[in-house]
């Protein structure tokens, strides 16, 4: 099955979508705080952020703000914010995977992706029922900032909803949904670079391309009256460039708000 | 209501605690051990023997509702902090710099001070929610930092005794039903029902709010859904309460109410610590402790003979009197004085407000409203009701009235962000739902919006760019967009900061940036939502100034606002709208038992049978493909609507959202299926017999999955659900954390409603700025949905920030033994009704087999 399985076509298409939107001089300015670690994890490999303590809320400004913007050669600001988070925990429910910390953001991730998911737009004229949500989006960010399991539980809990609108079409965004965040989330836990980051996002790419056009296969002849024959003639024309287009989109706006929401994560 | 209970309070002698002696050996103690806890050898000196007391009047005459179990020696202090230093960057700053704190039981402290001194950081160490860099705490009694190691066990015993109150209502409750949110804490403490039972009666008794315990808080005001927290806290039966400043969303009466609660909470001999900024809502206390820069500064004892002569100084906090009726001021009068203002003729024309053809008509007024009436789409009641006003070029004009009257709604209309379903609106001339896309452009460039707490649209990386994207997005040349971005600085005293990043700026700083940013669009029309929320004195001084200051110019400004004091200050007229009736807020009916009795059979399963069951029978509907099947399905269908008790017009409301959805599928249908004799032919497109049965079963299958799934919800709370989802789960307790799924799941549909309203809310904000995406090239395109996003996920991540702390002050732990207020049943009607589901998915597979 040439079509699913060709690698050169789709990752020279989605890089080719991606490079054309990125302006080149912001891109050596991310480069370099893509380096200096700002991101979800402390350099020395503790994978879990940390994130026992409230750095500041509501009216409490900042004593001494740590602006990664003009910093970066410095030291690491997001492991000095780490750590110095974890020196104010007071050993109740503040550390580990399900701290109260991270219940109340996967709980917010998910609730995030839950609204996102019901934003539907068509994105090929002509073909009003393949709808793009910004969702993936929501999935990615996640499973960048916080790991694959994070990834897997927004990408299944945040279509919750639509299992009692659409129940088959639920089942197959989830499993696209978790194609395109989990390997993307485990490429860059190993990998926590700019170039981790990108190799990750077209592997996730291209799994849910894989999983969204055998998905299709099985579930549109549940929708209308086509054999998988006549599902599999619509795929060059019609299923491939929606999917190319959705997960292209999807990629572009991680790599591009991704910097700003992990120092928002960082502060 | 309760009102505040007046007792004679003996005068008691100056009692602020403080060990000069500790606190230097102390702070060397910290210095070393900051950068290393865990090896620092040195340890704080041991805590001075606690000295004998003589017993406050409160302890022993009045017998507290709330227990004081968890206090295990009344004669000890509730909180002892000695020499405790926080920072918030590894010693860089000192948010707390020494403080040395006693309170005994059944004190009631206010803590005050401007933004910034560290009120907030010293409540959460109070509350014992995170521990300091050093210093000793001792909270009820528990050794819970000894100057090197916080101490987990005396910190869990400690928090079961203390409970916390935060500013935002919204964050601190966790579900969809009153009654469950306020059981939460209680079952965190793994008490038993009966106990729960009990304490559920006595919280909601206490905050007068009994009567709501079945509905929904999000459709509840500010002051109630505060209430409500208030309520969370004391089921836990807490000896102390730490409450960070809990009426600064709420307005006046709301506040009102929250402090007439802690009267009677102090009156009980619980110990009260209250963070406020208002100089007003200290009257009761006992001490009042102010704290500058990290630092205690003043610590001051109120002795008082009786509690009512205090109030008479209280402007802020005003019960109202029994019997007044509220303010309905007509709002289509308007007063000769106001034409005064629009001499504006000799002002500077640097100021671009207005368009060339509307100043030639100056005394055309600015904005013209007339039998406007709003009302959304699935609302009981209008938010606007057939109201008129008029406001005049120039004016500076205060509207006020109760929250829900509809002050936003009217913002919003102003703004041209929404059209009225009644009623005309001009504004500057044009009416918005014009077709003239010029004119709509004119008309966006001619009004600016600052939204409530508009610091959550901030998006760009730094202040400067940020106020940049409104200018930017009228086509303007980059010199005139930097000179206007340089004025609005300068009118705000914020030029210092047009480097810095938003994220990085105190609140009050956000919100003069944010400001900034509209203003800088130049608007002849300014329309502020209460723009000096929840700021402190000298913030809101900076956004009076503002306002002055742009009146001088001859902007018209519409005020939105709380205080009675800026509106008077600051506007030439104030218009209050007017009360709505308050919609009700049960869904449920209540039995005579109080128990809430589900409203039809439907409602009345187990939400686990009723989940599994549905499910089966939608997946499975799939299966349908002759006629006979389709009418055995249409029947089961009908037969559960009707049981269900859902009228068959609501039932079209909630799938009409995929009429579109129907049309479509059977438009392909009908193009794919060619089989069977042509009936006619479309575009060369022939439409056959079978191809338009084909279409109708498709449809109707489709459609019976939707209803469904629409009677599903409607029958079922999304708490309900919650708790179905992780029961079904529990049997995977070993292989995954089933009790913090479901908790995620309940908190995720808790929230999914804010943060949609809150993605309304940024979008409109930034439209308003001009970014659109859908319109523009493509880099401004993706400018725009960036502009978007981000604060989208800064909301996200606050909400979690606050929700997190909610669940630490509810004693909420993983792996803890929870206990389950709501419980599930499986009785034998949802035995009957999962035996029916079967029977009929066989009789479904048979069928289809003939």
């Amino acid at each position: 099955m040439k079509i699913l399985t060709g690698g050169n076509f789709h990752s020279g298409a989605i890089m080719a979508a991606i490079t054309v939107k990125k302006k080149p001089a912001t891109r050596v300015k991310r480069l370099i705080r893509w380096e200096s670690g700002a991101n979800g994890y402390s350099p020395d490999g503790r994978n879990e952020a940390h994130m026992s303590d409230l750095s500041h809320a509501g009216n409490t400004p900042a004593s001494s703000p740590i602006s990664t913007s003009t910093d970066p050669a410095g030291a690491d600001p997001a492991a000095q914010s780490t750590a110095a988070r974890n020196a104010h925990d007071t050993g109740v429910a503040d550390s580990g995977r399900w701290s109260t910390r991270r219940i109340a953001i996967y709980a917010l991730f998910v609730a995030l992706a839950m609204a996102t998911s019901f934003v539907e737009f068509p994105i090929i004229p002509g073909v009003p029922w393949l709808k793009y949500d910004p969702s993936g989006i929501v999935c990615l960010i996640a499973g960048f900032a916080f790991g694959p399991s994070a990834a897997a539980i927004v990408s299944v809990l945040g279509f919750t909803p639509h299992l009692l609108m659409d129940p088959w079409g639920t089942l197959m965004a989830v499993l696209v949904s978790l194609a395109l965040s989990v390997p993307a989330a485990l490429v860059y836990k190993y990998r926590r670079s700019q170039g981790g980051a990108i190799v990750g996002i077209l592997l996730g790419a291209l799994c849910a391309l894989a999983v969204a056009i055998l998905g299709n296969l099985v579930v549109t002849p549940i929708y209308a009256h086509m054999s998988i024959a006549q599902v599999a003639a619509l795929i060059v024309p019609v299923l491939l460039p929606f999917n190319l287009i959705k997960f292209a989109i999807d990629g572009v706006v991680t790599y591009l708000i991704y910097k700003p929401v992990s120092n928002l994560l960082h502060r | 209501m309760t009102n505040v209970i007046a007792q004679p309070r003996p005068m008691r002698a100056a009692t602020a605690l403080s060990d000069a002696a500790l606190s230097s050996a102390a702070v060397a103690a910290c210095d070393a051990g900051l950068s290393g806890r865990a090896e620092s050898a040195i340890s704080t000196k041991p805590l001075a023997p606690a000295e004998s007391l003589i017993l406050g009047e409160s302890l022993i005459s009045t017998k507290p509702l709330i227990s004081t179990d968890s206090l295990p020696n009344p004669t000890l202090h509730a909180v002892q902090l000695n020499g405790v230093r926080f920072s918030y960057d590894r010693g860089k700053a000192w948010a707390l710099d020494g403080i040395d704190l006693t309170i005994r039981p059944g004190e009631r402290i206010c803590l005050t001070g401007p933004n910034g001194s560290g009120k907030s950081t010293l409540s959460r160490i109070i509350a014992g929610l995170v521990a300091p860099d050093c210093g000793t705490v001792q909270l009820l009694g528990h050794q819970v930092f000894d100057g090197a190691q916080p101490d987990p066990q005396a910190y869990r015993k400690a928090r079961h005794g203390i409970g916390a109150v935060f500013q935002n209502p919204e964050d601190q409750i966790v579900t969809t039903v009153v009654e469950d949110d306020v059981a939460f804490g209680p079952e965190n403490l793994g008490l038993p029902h009966p106990v729960i039972a009990q304490r559920l009666d006595a919280a909601l008794g206490a905050v007068d709010m009994a009567a709501y315990r079945h509905g929904d808080p999000a459709h509840m005001s500010g002051g109630q859904q505060q209430r409500i927290a208030i309520a969370g806290t004391l089921a836990m039966a807490p000896s102390m309460i730490v409450l960070d400043e809990p009426t600064a969303m709420l307005d006046s009466l709301a506040q009102a109410e929250v402090m007439g609660i802690l009267d009677a909470l102090q009156a009980r001999g619980t110990t009260i610590v209250h963070v406020t900024h208002r100089s007003g809502e200290t009257a009761h206390a006992d001490r009042v402790i102010r704290m500058e820069h990290g630092r205690i500064v003043a610590d001051t004892t109120i002795a008082y003979a009786t509690v009512t002569d205090a109030k008479a100084t209280d402007t802020t906090i005003t019960q109202p009197a029994a019997g007044a009726k509220p303010d309905v001021t007509h709002v289509t009068a308007t007063t000769a004085a106001n034409r005064d203002c629009a001499s504006n003729d000799s002002h500077s024309t640097a100021w671009h407000g207005m368009t060339a053809d509307w100043q030639a008509h100056v005394d055309r007024p600015a904005i013209e409203v007339s039998h406007v009436s709003m009302r959304y789409a699935n609302a009981s009641n209008a938010a606007l009701d057939d109201l008129s006003l008029t406001i005049e070029p120039g004016e500076t004009v205060a509207i006020m009235g109760r929250n829900g009257s509809g002050k936003t709604t009217l913002a919003r209309l102003l703004a041209a962000l929404e059209k009225p379903s009644a009623g005309t609106i001009r504004i500057a001339g044009i009416d918005p739902a014009t077709r003239s896309r010029r004119a709509r452009k004119e008309l966006r460039r001619q009004v600016g919006l600052v939204m409530q707490r508009p610091e959550r649209q901030l998006f760009a990386e730094t202040v400067a760019e940020d106020i940049a994207y409104g200018p930017s997005n009228q086509h303007l040349a980059p010199a005139e967009v930097a000179s206007r971005v340089q004025d609005a600085m300068t009118l705000l005293h914020i030029s210092h900061l047009a480097q810095r990043s938003p994220a990085s700026l105190s609140g009050g700083q956000q919100r003069l940036a944010a400001i900034a940013g509209v203003i800088a669009c130049q608007p002849g029309i300014l329309i502020m939502d209460e723009p000096t929320a929840s700021l402190d004195a000298a913030a809101s001084a900076r956004i009076h100034e503002l306002v002055r200051a742009l009146h001088d110019r001859g902007v018209t400004i519409v005020m939105i606002t709380h205080s009675p004091e800026e509106a008077q200050t600051l506007a030439s007229r104030i218009i209050t709208l007017p009360e709505h009736a308050a919609t009700p807020l049960s869904v449920v009916e209540e039995g005579e038992q109080g128990e809430a009795r589900p409203a039809s059979f439907v409602a009345s399963l187990d939400p686990r049978v009723k989940m599994v069951a549905f499910l089966a029978l939608m997946f499975t509907a799939f299966m349908i493909h002759t006629p006979v099947q389709l009418a055995l399905s249409a029947a089961l269908v009908a037969g559960i609507v009707a049981a269900a008790r859902i009228s068959p017009l609501r039932l079209l409301a909630s799938i009409h959202m995929f009429l579109a959805l129907f049309v479509m599928m059977g438009l392909l249908n009908v193009f794919f299926v060619r089989t069977g004799a042509t009936l006619f032919t479309i575009a060369s497109v022939p439409i056959t017999t079978d191809g338009l049965s084909v279409a109708m079963l498709y449809i109707c299958r489709f459609a019976l999955v939707v209803i469904l799934g629409a009677v599903l919800l409607e029958t079922t709370t999304p708490t309900a659900l919650a708790d179905g989802f992780g029961s079904l789960l529990s049997p995977l307790h070993r292989v995954m954390h089933t009790q913090e799924l479901a908790l995620v799941m309940s908190l995720a549909l808790r929230f999914l409603p804010i943060l949609g309203r809150e993605t309304r809310a940024i979008m409109d904000a930034q439209s308003a700025r001009g970014g659109s995406i859908e319109t523009g090239s493509p880099a401004r395109r993706i400018k725009a949905m960036s502009a978007i996003i981000v604060p989208v996920f800064a909301g996200t991540l606050r909400h979690a920030d606050n929700l997190s702390l909610a669940l630490d002050a509810r004693c909420y732990e993983e792996g803890a033994r929870r206990t389950h207020w709501r419980l599930m049943r499986v009785r034998t009607r949802d035995i009957a009704f999962g035996v029916l589901a079967a029977v009929y998915i066989v009789a479904l597979i048979v069928l289809g087999l003939m």
